[in-house]
């Protein structure tokens, strides 16, 4: 799992730095075309998938306690947290396209929406897999610390990514 | 005082809230003026924020403090290249 998410760091890490590249090239276009789109809502997101990693991360320590019950409410209660994560992305990109602010509308939308696209790409392949997690953690004695831990790891650099996207996107000046 | 693991994840997570908050309000400090202009100060301190949350995610949420040098080593200088990167280029 390492292997993909240190690769997947490292791809988004060059979507960033080209968003940086043009962000300089276009300076005023950026800083305007950001005024339109909602940061609070950027703001509640972040605040979502940051408490959607720290369930994440108390369901491990708990199954390392082994604590399989708690642990998986924990993960259910994180997995809420993506489907809320999700519906208030639609509800903003629902805001942004009624406006007129659409994908092909000027260089900045064309980055917020391919930004925050791949990363939803990741949220739902995040979701499924704590789908997985939560299924090795619903049979004790079976269940595989290493498979919990991986998707642990997976769901956190979901986490970790959107922090980059929230800070160059949403609030950089 | 030593914190247990779960108090430690706790406050990981409350310093990740409140700065997140911060660098939120900082970011709307330009809009009292209703001037469209750029400010450095308020990005450095964004970005410089931006680098700590990453941070944490990595070396609390995902462990990478008590991971293989390897491992430690890369997620540093994942860090330091991408967020250097960005810093630099936005200062260009």
């Amino acid at each position: 799992m390492w292997v993909f998410v240190l690769g997947d760091m490292v791809i988004f890490g060059v979507y960033f730095v080209i968003f940086m590249i043009e962000r300089t090239r276009e300076r005023a276009l950026f800083l305007g075309a950001q005024r339109h789109i909602n940061t609070t809502i950027g703001v509640i997101n972040t605040l979502v998938l940051l408490a959607s990693s720290w369930l994440v991360a108390r369901a491990v320590l708990a199954l390392r306690s082994g604590q399989h019950r708690r642990a998986t409410s924990f993960t259910y209660a994180a997995a809420t947290c993506g489907v809320a994560f999700l519906a208030i992305k639609i509800f903003e990109w629902h805001s942004e396209v009624s406006r007129g602010y659409t994908f092909g509308r000027n260089d900045y939308f064309v980055f917020y929406f391919a930004l925050t696209g791949v990363h939803l790409l990741h949220v739902l392949i995040g979701l499924i897999v704590l789908a997985v997690v939560v299924r090795e953690l619903r049979h004790p004695q079976t269940c595989r610390v290493e498979i919990v831990e991986a998707g642990a790891t997976f769901w956190h650099m979901v986490d970790l990514l959107w922090i980059v996207v929230f800070a160059l996107v949403y609030v950089m000046k | 005082m030593k914190l247990s693991r779960n108090a430690r994840i706790t406050a990981v997570w409350a310093v990740l809230s409140v700065v997140t908050i911060a660098s939120w309000l900082l970011s709307r400090e330009d809009r009292s003026h209703g001037r469209l202009e750029p400010s450095t100060s308020i990005t450095v301190a964004v970005l410089a924020i931006g680098f700590v949350k990453a941070m944490l995610i990595l070396d609390e949420f995902m462990e990478v403090r008590d991971s293989p040098r390897w491992l430690r080593r890369f997620a540093a200088g994942w860090l330091i290249v991408l967020w250097g990167a960005i810093l630099g280029i936005y200062l260009a």
